[in-house]
């Protein structure tokens, strides 16, 4: 049997300790408080009160639901624009002409491959422009592909991503760390969602979650395309997952002398993926288990097979501001447009 | 990374958190709470919670699936993660099966049995991490409760073994993508975050090496029967994921079905939605 004796609310947490306090001032200075919360403390209940407030603390206005689903849309409209130049499809005929070089090595399985999942960012742009954002009252930003610049380069078209317009195997590489970076953004906003009796959050949300499948499966896909052109790189799983943290979770083996830039880009994007402790919340104390070294993992192998396997069964988040420092080289800095 | 705190002054180590609800204890739980100190519970994470309104459990750990104690309280985290435990259960038990049988090497090749491999361990993580995360609210295990006339006829062709992993995986990713909105703690609705993206990886990879029938092989890991008109995933409430196990019959005598929710999530949680699924993922 396994004892774990993770400390309970402790530096793992500051966000919750921050909106306790956050809400301890509130509730002193008379704000409402919502009648569990009052129960608890009528009770002079620790747990019900605790629980209680935490759900109470991370209950999101609207402007921040506005705020995720307009980040959500700057971020599709990006993925938007990279497949429709790679495809040729782009409004912007200097896009389409950057990528003409990448574009006549992709085989036609490649292609219908890539149409599916232009086709899903677009529905995702759709969708959000015409539907989500409204409902909470907000109009989606203009962006256009002029707005982008897929070689990271910041406007200058010559970003450390730029052989991605020339090599298939670049090219492939970057669809993949595009399609990682917006499964971990999705991941890292749901909780901003959250919140349980506002039925337009849960539109949100739970839009926010089916989205957020489909992003995996097309990272999934494009990682078994790479695996297939490079069978020894056992890196690239055929289970479509992403094996290990930093740089080497990439899977970018087979890109010979890649420039620092796309390393560090790669390092950012793919951060953190080896973590392998989580926490979970019970309603009194939130815990921290590590799934590397839990018991009944033997049938999986030797210690480090189980902390391999432990690392792939979780994908994980990447706050906003990790986002957006990812992203930030590949928007025009020059397009009047700044990052949320 | 788990840091031991045990005999610090600054923690207060409790069996469970029934503990906390006794004088004695919820005092030095204060105290060490107001010193910004840490609170060490032992072993289960979830047992915690039966004394707290809205949080309650219900289903005692030890009793078979057949014996129909087996129950879903949604109205609580917990309840979610119950069901996601009986799922991550099926799917481990069902790779594990896989792995280990006799055509395993016959029916699939080097790559093919890198994958299968990958989501038995994986799955197995999934399914310790769930255990141990519900502590004493864990699912009975549920490999004895596995009607093995229909695991054998599933295990007898290459088709059986992808065309039940296919429909394993969707589960997987559908009951999440329509349990989230019920998850009351932003902290556990990550969790599932995390599990979810996993479990559509190898939902594309199933369908990518094995499209179904009408499926274009190029397509198919995210095809037209299973990405909505807005780009969106298959999705289920947790009674309809639940028949769906029902129907594979690979559970015994329908020990697993929305009839083991015994409260549904109620409308301050969230708002059932539309189900999305196709007749074969």
């Amino acid at each position: 049997m396994t004892i774990s004796h993770q400390p309970i609310l402790d530096g793992v947490d500051p966000e919750i300790m921050d909106t306790l306090v956050t809400r301890r001032d509130a509730i002193r200075r008379g704000a409402s408080v919502s009648s569990t919360v009052a129960a608890g403390l009528a009770m002079g209940s620790v747990p019900v009160m605790m629980a209680a407030l935490s759900k109470d603390a991370y209950a999101q206005a609207p402007s921040a639901i506005l705020d995720v689903l307009q980040f959500a849309f700057i971020l599709e409209s990006l993925e938007n624009e990279f497949y429709k130049a790679v495809l040729g499809t782009s409004t912007n005929s200097a896009q389409n002409a950057a990528f003409a070089g990448v574009r006549a090595q992709i085989s036609a399985s490649a292609q219908q491959v890539f149409r599916q999942i232009q086709k899903h960012e677009q529905q995702h742009t759709d969708f959000l422009r015409g539907t989500a954002i409204p409902l909470f009252g907000g109009r989606a930003p203009s962006w256009t592909a002029n707005d982008f610049d897929f070689t990271g380069g910041s406007g200058s078209g010559n970003g450390p991503f730029l052989q991605a317009t020339t090599q298939l195997d670049h090219l492939l590489l970057v669809a993949q760390a595009v399609e990682d970076t917006g499964v971990r953004a999705y991941k890292g906003q749901a909780g901003r969602l959250l919140v349980n009796g506002d039925d337009r959050a849960d539109v949100a949300l739970e839009s926010a979650l089916r989205i957020h499948s489909v992003e995996a499966r097309h990272a999934a896909k494009i990682r078994r395309l790479r695996r297939s052109m490079n069978m020894n790189d056992t890196t690239l799983r055929f289970s479509g997952y992403v094996m290990g943290g930093g740089v080497a979770a990439a899977g970018a083996g087979n890109i010979a002398n890649p420039p620092a830039g796309a390393v560090a880009a790669l390092g950012l994007i793919y951060g953190g993926e080896d973590n392998t402790v989580h926490t979970v919340f019970n309603g009194t104390a939130a815990v921290n288990l590590d799934a590397a070294t839990l018991s009944g993992l033997d049938v999986i192998g030797d210690a480090n097979a189980r902390r391999q396997a432990a690392m792939m069964a979780f994908d994980e988040p990447l706050s906003k501001e990790q986002v957006v420092a990812i992203v930030r080289g590949f928007i025009r800095s020059d397009s009047g447009h700044a990052l949320p | 990374m788990a840091k031991n705190t045990q005999n610090s002054a600054d923690a207060l180590v409790v069996a469970d958190a029934d503990e906390l609800m006794r004088p004695t204890t919820r005092r030095n739980f204060v105290r060490v709470m107001g010193a910004g100190g840490a609170v060490v519970l032992l072993p289960g994470v979830f047992s915690a919670c039966s004394m707290t309104p809205g949080m309650g459990a219900t289903g005692t750990g030890a009793t078979a699936m057949d014996g129909g104690a087996l129950t879903f309280d949604l109205r609580s985290d917990i309840g979610i993660f119950r069901l996601v435990h009986t799922l991550e259960q099926l799917e481990a038990a069902f790779y594990t099966a896989v792995v280990g049988s006799a055509s395993f090497g016959t029916f699939f090749n080097a790559g093919e049995r890198e994958l299968f491999t990958d989501l038995r361990n994986v799955e197995i993580v999934h399914r310790e991490f769930v255990r141990t995360a519900l502590g004493s609210q864990a699912v009975p295990d549920v490999t004895g409760s596995i009607n093995t006339t229909t695991l054998n006829a599933i295990l007898s062709s290459r088709d059986g073994i992808l065309g039940a992993a296919r429909l394993f995986e969707h589960l997987g990713v559908s009951g999440l993508n329509g349990a989230g909105k019920y998850l009351q703690d932003a902290r556990n609705l990550l969790l599932a975050g995390k599990f979810v993206s996993v479990e559509a990886r190898h939902a594309a990879a199933l369908r990518d090496l094995a499209p179904p029938s009408g499926q274009s092989a190029n397509t198919a890991f995210a095809g037209d029967d299973i990405i909505d008109m807005n780009g969106m995933d298959v999705k289920l409430e947790a009674g309809a994921a639940l028949d769906r196990v029902a129907a594979t019959n690979l559970v015994r005598n329908g020990a697993v079905s929305s009839r083991n929710i015994s409260n549904a999530p109620t409308a301050t949680q969230g708002k059932a939605s539309a189900n999305f699924f196709p007749t074969t993922p």
